[in-house]
């Protein structure tokens, strides 16, 4: 086995190095480090870019800086555990990670998931999928310089907050599902606050459009810009809403249903121009999409249980222990050992707010999953900044790295 | 006595008590509590509730601490906001060490403070062992105003009225001499 | 005849076995023939990669044969059909590299690279992408140690979460002297199922 030789550009702390001679022009071709301390690379996004002049001619994203370990930590963890973990990878769509989990669990364990449950969940990805809109557009409109957007789109995520504070009682890091269904219902005044939320929320979407969207500046900074063609996306492997700019109408929500999507009406906002400014308007679009989803799931929502009454799966309910001996044992198997999946290798994809998330889950027959290996949209939609940038300006290139929308939690793991 | 035996007198005691310098010494710590920049080091969850804690609702302006600078010569306290990887260790010190003295730095979150539940290979364990960390601010995340609540301690301790556990008066940061 | 069905006869011809379970349809092929089982089932319509991942059968009850496993998983957008192409490698073996067929695999391999140590031969850029530099072993392998530090008391005692997490799980009497009764998986009311069997 041969194990290749580190190139110098993994090299931490290199910043302007080989300052080669391209021949035609005698210019000269000057290597930036961009990052990971930077205030527009969302985090801690290093790029190495070798420019000529002001244009990008190679662009290499160097990650990692935020490795967590994810994946090794889970295999200790039994599979209740994981909930936890998953939401942490990607902190701004969080109840998309959790779903993503929950629903390959339940895949190996042909578990029952109520329908209230179902709603639910429905209900709380797509409020997180808005929440996590806004943090995209008011970071990514502070990349390029307006500082105004950030506050009114930080207004209204706060308002979401409030809602899942309402749920689980934290703002972020949710670990409210549980596998089979939900940790405990929804208290009672939500549907009214969440009713509030969407017959507000319109209004607020008319105004960033005036304040972004149909703003001469924005739109001239953006309109073909780091162009992505259906193929050239296809080839890089991204997925989620970027796809969804360059005219390939790829939505696992209506491609693969789970947990219901099957039964609202709602429509897949796509755009054939490929560049930053579709990428943001379709999010945009589909912020308008995931209120009506919201909608309807409020609409159909019914009283009922929220936990597959599989005593092997979920807990017993509190007021059972007080009485039932057998709750008490199955209670105590629960929260010591945990569950045991039959063995196999499961994967159900799901539409993040980024792209195509899903979890490989590989059990042994174990309490603790053998391997989760999860199919993260950031790394792989990061690929796609190399084809974008190439060939534009160097100012396109936190443009483009803001309209990819990375959260680097979700590409180090 | 003459007037300046009396006059030398008076500089003796003024030198001696340091009245004069100790009360600018003050003076200048409460300029400098009342505008501590932070500068943007934003790694993981955390670094969103830190941009929630500068918003309209939570409004951390109120305390002087509103303007995140870019670059760390600007700024005068390091907020680690998020789990600290071993590959960023290096990166994070040679940022504190840009920064110019006196500076600070805010431990926000339980992963920053303690590994929190990441107890494994890639994550350090505590941010103290990399940087001196002056404020711990626990939570996962800590809500905005629990970051405002550890500026106004971080506020405490460079005005000089913070104490240690055992009730002894922490020392004020040198005025002027480093 | 679907696509999956269709391009599963078409990699039998090539020494695959397919298996199933629940659903999901996965062929196993010689590392030898991955890229062009990767390029067969592109040009017949698979026309996205999904992911590249790589398993570690070390510890695996009763697994026999190989002891890595790269994954692929491909997706099929007009027919929306999604299938696993699999390869065993034992410790030390390369793997050709499917960059030539999708690009996105760069990252993907990159990651099976730093993760478990397989090379791919003839990658444009392997190199480790998310562990440091410094970092000797790969960590998903089973052999890793995952690395934690003994949560201290201020008293000086102190858990060991390795032992801890046994005890609580039954694999080991450890600190809480809990001996867990559904060892392994196995129990009599709950009657497993066979791992995926060929078809």
């Amino acid at each position: 086995m041969t194990i290749p030789k580190p190139s110098p550009l993994t090299q931490p702390g290199v910043t302007v190095s080989d300052i080669e001679t391209a021949s035609e022009f005698e210019t000269k071709l000057m290597r930036l480090n961009v990052g990971p301390q930077h205030p527009s690379t969302h985090g801690v996004l290093r790029v190495v870019v070798d420019l000529d002049g002001e244009t990008v001619k190679r662009l290499v994203p160097q990650i990692g800086y935020l490795h967590t370990g994810f994946e090794k930590t889970m295999e200790h963890r039994t599979y209740q555990q994981c909930v936890t973990y998953s939401n942490r990878m990607d902190y701004l769509h969080g109840f998309g990670h959790d779903l993503a989990y929950v629903l390959s669990a339940e895949k190996l364990l042909d578990a029952q998931v109520p329908v209230r449950a179902q709603q639910v969940r429905v209900i709380l990805t797509e409020l997180n999928r808005i929440a996590s809109h806004l943090v995209f557009f008011g970071t990514g409109i502070l990349d390029m310089g307006a500082l105004t957007l950030f506050f009114y789109t930080m207004r209204e995520r706060e308002q979401i907050l409030d809602l899942f504070e309402m749920v689980c009682g934290v703002r972020m890091n949710y670990g409210y599902f549980r596998v089979g269904g939900l940790s405990k219902d929804i208290p009672e005044g939500f549907v009214e606050a969440a009713r509030k939320f969407i017959s507000g929320f319109p209004k607020m979407i008319d105004q960033y459009a005036t304040m972004f969207a149909k703003n001469d500046i924005f739109v001239g900074r953006t309109t073909g810009v780091g162009v992505l063609t259906g193929e050239q996306a296809l080839d890089y492997g991204l997925t989620g809403p970027s796809l969804r700019a360059s005219d390939v109408s790829l939505d696992f929500r209506k491609a693969q249903p789970y947990s219901g999507y099957e039964n609202y009406d709602f429509d897949v906002p796509t755009s054939d121009k490929g560049d930053v400014n579709a990428r943001f308007m379709v999010r945009m679009e589909e912020m308008a999409e995931s209120l009506k989803i919201v909608e309807q799931a409020l609409d159909a929502l019914e009283p009922g249980p929220v936990k597959d009454p599989d005593r092997r799966i979920s807990l017993p309910p509190r007021q059972e222990l007080e009485t039932s001996m057998e709750a008490v044992i199955f209670h105590f198997k629960l929260a010591t050992e945990g569950f045991h999946p039959p063995r196999g290798e499961v994967y159900v994809p799901t539409e993040s707010a980024r792209g195509e998330l899903g979890y490989y889950l590989v059990s042994d027959g174990g309490s603790m999953p053998y391997r989760v290996k999860a199919r993260v949209p950031s790394l792989i939609n990061l690929q796609s900044l190399e084809p974008a940038c190439i060939d534009g300006v160097f100012a396109d290139m936190v443009a483009n790295i803001a309209s990819l929308d990375p959260v680097m939690g979700d590409v180090d793991k | 006595m003459s007037l300046i035996d009396l006059f030398e007198k008076d500089v003796q005691e003024l030198e001696n008590e340091g009245i004069l310098f100790s009360s600018l010494e003050k003076l200048v710590a409460w300029g400098r509590s009342n505008s501590l920049w932070p500068a943007t080091f934003g790694l993981a969850c955390c670094a969103i509730e830190m941009m929630q804690s500068t918003n309209s609702r939570n409004d951390l302006a109120r305390f002087g601490s509103e303007v995140f600078r870019a670059s760390p010569r600007q700024s005068d306290v390091m907020i680690v906001a998020g789990r600290l990887s071993k590959k960023m260790a290096p990166i994070m010190r040679r940022v504190y060490d840009q920064m110019p003295d006196p500076k600070w730095v805010i431990s926000m979150g339980a992963c920053a403070s303690s590994g929190g539940m990441f107890n494994n290979y890639a994550i350090v364990q505590n941010v103290d062992s990399v940087v001196p960390v002056d404020v711990f601010v626990p939570g996962c995340p800590p809500r905005p105003e629990a970051l405002v609540y550890g500026v106004m301690q971080l506020q405490k301790k460079v005005r000089g009225q913070a104490f240690d556990q055992k009730g002894i008066e922490l020392p004020m940061v040198e005025g002027w001499k480093s | 005849m679907s696509l999956t069905e269709s391009v599963v006869t078409e990699l039998k011809a090539l020494g695959g076995k397919p298996a199933e379970f629940k659903q999901m349809v996965s062929v196993t092929v010689d590392v030898s023939d991955i890229v062009n089982a990767v390029q067969t089932a592109k040009s017949a319509g698979f026309n996205m990669i999904s992911d590249v991942m790589g398993v570690d059968y070390l510890n695996y009850p009763q697994h026999q044969g190989k002891r890595f496993s790269v994954i692929y998983n491909l997706y099929s957008i007009t027919e929306n059909e999604r299938m696993f192409i699999r390869i065993n490698v034992n410790d030390g073996d390369s793997v050709p590299t499917i960059t030539g067929v999708w690009h996105g695999a760069n990252f993907m391999e990159r990651e099976v690279y730093d993760m478990y140590g397989i090379t791919f031969e003839n990658h444009p850029d392997l190199r480790k992408i998310i562990t440091p530099e410094d970092l000797d072993g790969y960590p998903l392998r089973k052999d890793f140690p995952i690395g934690e530090t003994p949560t201290v008391f201020n008293d000086g005692r102190f858990i060991d979460p390795a032992a801890f997490r046994a005890g609580l799980t039954g694999q080991d009497s450890g600190l809480s002297g809990h001996q867990g009764g559904m060892r392994k998986g196995y129990s009599a009311d709950a009657p497993m199922p066979d791992a995926p069997k060929e078809a």
